[in-house]
């Protein structure tokens, strides 16, 4: 990051160095309570041009997101009491010059952050347009056919060199290739357009013909991938979804809308899972647009009949049985118990209930259940 | 290398009125090969999440060495993670799968190439390297997950039942595999899974929890003979300990322990420290492992005062040992695990010694074991 311009300024009134540095918000603390040992004050978030010593050397608080603060370090010992009060009070009256902390550090990224501003007005909009004005199609690149994901991180991304924008770009570069494209949405959320060439990348020489993934499973495997690498090497905990290859230009509205929906249906529905897919949660969204009120009435109903669906035994049991197609024997081994303590609890489910789910009929109606007892226990 | 502290963690999820882990306190050494042990939603992937950075901890303090790491993010925390659901980069060869961590850390080209390959040769993986993840069978995957652990050579490996998607056959062959190379790579490692096969056969230490409370953290041998509570006893052991409520009573100057089809002799010294604690004349769990009920008639000779009888159900033959099934001790089954010469039957009635030296006796209430606490 660049120093401004101002403190160019402060250093030739001062004439001595003056640092732009980066502290952890527990590392600042420390030297803030050195600064006022005595004084008693007690130290809450960092304000603009509050004052902190180390080394003997006055250090300010710029701005801070939480995590860190950013600092002026100035490397003179001997500023008078006058000098650093002074200091202080013009760092929290300079608002705009400290705006050069945190605005689009790169042409990319201004173009990303307009483009996601429409994305997020024409979501907003009642009449939304679909395709993309002509100057945010950066020379018309995005008409070429790309892999949509959405990623909602947990956590407030902590800046560390540069801003954050800059430093994933970076790091989706490197992992998934040069030609790739970052848009940040609101909040902690980012929409990455990834190359189609991903896909046959993924394929294996070695190979026997006829043994090809399918398109789902293509991208399922680049999305698992693409989360293990950025959980592990950027934002821990974070959700990622992704959609069928398109053109960003005339689908960005549409995509970010069914990715959105994808996140938020996973999130309900499966919580624990980090990784959304679009085409496996149709009967979600299906029962998400049943209102609350008869979704409520509809599980006390059931579950009053028997507490059998509440036990968990019984949930991971059936939630396994499913995830494997009502298959008996897998389902048994997945579980690690023997296939008789299966049909055991298979068959307690059925005398409890009169459900039975190696019947298909039976099993629909259990998994549409499950699925409601899930978004309606916590109501 | 490193080892992990963790000071009454506490991990809360917002909506939700329990915690799902407890004040968890526990002090982890340097090389040490721990296992998180428990049923499912015991709260020990939510615990090796915190360590990993991917979970917030709500309450407590967490350090790696002697760093809180509370508030540093996972990739800044020098640790590896291999977890159930590990994805290789689809889209990279095995080479290019192990090096990325490193070369996002900007290593040097001749460092990356040395680690990855050395690591390759560990794990017996060298001639794979140039293929993607989809031509790999399922333990090749797994070995280069474990890979892309070990060239980072972190402070501390995290790992998630990382051989869950293993046949059986894999599974005992790559636990072998790992214990093996934890040892050689002398690092601290953390290891979750609710096999307690893998547990009892790769860690220096155990924790067993539930219900988000850790219930015993012993090594294995102590947990195994020494547990603390029912639950503890009940886990760990296949087949698992027997159970069978019943009452204590004093009589001929002996301490008797009577239910059903019941009545032995408690051994001196263990009825001495029942009869201190007032259990005299009380409802008590008595807890015997299968194998400490004997058939040979030396043991049955030998031990007059704890002879049962009772009736073969069912007599599983394992070729090298004989599960016995049976009825008649108490009100459930009682399962025994026999020499698999002795040549039972399913239906006929049989005469065994309780070894009541290794007995465990549970209070009925608290459910803890009265020798150990």
């Amino acid at each position: 990051m660049s120093t401004p311009n101002w403190m160019d300024q402060l250093q030739q009134i001062l004439k001595c160095p003056v640092y732009h540095r980066k502290l952890t918000v527990s590392e600042w603390r420390e030297h803030a309570a050195r600064a006022s040992a005595g004084s008693g004050k007690a130290f809450g978030a960092p304000q603009p041009g509050q004052l902190a010593e180390r080394d003997g050397k006055p250090l300010f608080a710029l701005r801070t997101d939480g995590q860190y603060v950013d600092v002026m370090e100035i490397s003179r010992s001997n500023l008078t009491e006058t000098d650093k009060a002074l200091i202080g009070w013009t760092i929290g009256q300079l608002k705009s010059g400290l705006a050069g902390f945190t605005g689009p550090a790169s042409d990319t990224e201004s173009i990303a952050m307009q483009i996601g501003q429409w994305i997020i007005d024409q979501l907003e909009s009642e009449h939304p347009e679909s395709t993309l004005p002509d100057n945010l199609t950066i020379r018309g690149r995005l008409f070429t056919e790309m892999i949509p994901f959405l990623l909602v991180s947990e956590h407030p991304v902590a800046e560390t060199a540069g801003s954050a924008y800059t430093e994933l770009e970076k790091l989706l570069r490197q992992f998934l290739a040069e030609d790739i494209l970052l848009i940040p949405l609101k909040g902690q959320e980012w929409l990455i357009w990834g190359p189609t060439s991903l896909l046959t990348d993924t394929e294996s020489e070695e190979r026997a013909a006829g043994e090809e993934d399918s398109l789902e499973e293509s991208l399922a495997s680049i999305c698992s991938g693409l989360y293990e690498m950025l959980a592990s090497e950027w934002i821990g905990d974070c959700h990622l979804a992704v959609a069928y290859p398109a053109s960003p230009a005339t689908s960005m509205v549409e995509t970010t809308r069914l990715l959105r929906e994808t996140v938020y249906l996973g999130r309900k529905f499966h919580v624990g899972n980090t990784i959304h897919l679009p085409w496996l949660i149709h009967l979600e969204r299906l029962l998400d647009s049943i209102p609350e009120s008869q979704r409520i009435r509809y599980v006390e109903q059931v579950l009053k009949r028997s507490d059998v669906f509440v036990e968990p035994e019984i949930l991971a049991t059936l939630e396994t049985f499913f995830e494997l197609d009502c298959n008996v024997s897998e389902t048994a081994k997945k579980l690690y118990i023997h296939r008789n303590t299966l049909l055991y609890r298979l068959d307690k489910l059925k005398q409890e209930t009169g459900l039975d789910v190696r019947q298909f009929r039976d099993a629909v109606l259990v998994k549409i259940i499950l699925l409601l007892y899930k978004v309606t226990k916590r109501a | 290398m490193a080892g992990v502290r963790l000071e009454h963690v506490y991990k809360k999820y917002p909506g939700s009125d329990n915690a799902s882990v407890k004040d968890f306190h526990l002090d982890i050494k340097d090389k040490e090969f721990l296992v998180l042990v428990g049923p499912s939603g015991c709260g020990k992937s939510t615990t090796l999440r915190m360590i990993a950075g991917l979970e917030e901890i709500s309450e407590g303090k967490l350090y790696i060495g002697d760093r809180l790491v509370n508030d540093v993010a996972p990739k800044d925390r020098d640790i590896a993670m291999v977890f159930q659901s590990y994805a290789l980069y689809p889209h990279m060869n095995v080479y290019q799968n192990m090096a990325f961590g490193l070369k996002l850390r900007k290593f040097k080209k001749a460092e990356i190439d040395k680690r990855v390959r050395e690591a390759a040769k560990i794990l017996d993986i060298e001639h794979l390297l140039d293929r993607k993840p989809k031509a790999l069978s399922g333990g090749q995957r797994q070995r280069v997950a474990l890979g892309r652990a070990i060239v980072r050579e972190p402070q501390v490996f995290l790992m998630d039942e990382p051989l869950s998607n293993l046949d059986a056959k894999l599974r005992g062959q790559m636990r072998a595999e790992i214990s093996k190379l934890a040892k050689r790579l002398e690092t601290t490692v953390i290891y979750v899974t609710h096999d307690q096969i893998e547990a009892m056969t790769m860690g220096d230490r155990i924790v067993v929890m539930k219900d988000g409370v850790i219930q015993q953290a012993a090594s294995p041998e102590e947990l195994y003979n020494h547990p603390v509570n029912l639950f503890v006893a009940g886990f760990i052991g296949a087949p698992a300990m027997n159970f069978i409520t019943g009452g204590l009573v004093d009589q001929g100057g002996a301490l008797h322990f009577k239910t059903t089809g019941i009545d032995v002799v408690v051994p001196e010294g263990k009825a001495k420290t029942l009869r201190e604690k007032g259990y005299v004349g009380k409802e008590v769990i008595l807890g015997v492992r299968p194998e400490d009920l004997h058939e040979e008639p030396v043991f049955i000779e030998a031990s007059p005062n704890t002879v049962v009888n009772a009736h073969v159900e069912v007599a599983e033959n394992l070729g090298h040992e004989m599960y016995l099934y049976l009825n008649g001790i108490g009100n459930d089954t009682v399962i025994a695990r026999v020499d698999g010469r002795a040549g039972m039957r399913d239906g006929t009635n049989v005469k065994l010694a309780i070894d009541m030296n290794k007995a465990h006796v549970f209070d009925k209430e608290t459910e803890l074991n009265v020798f150990e606490v």
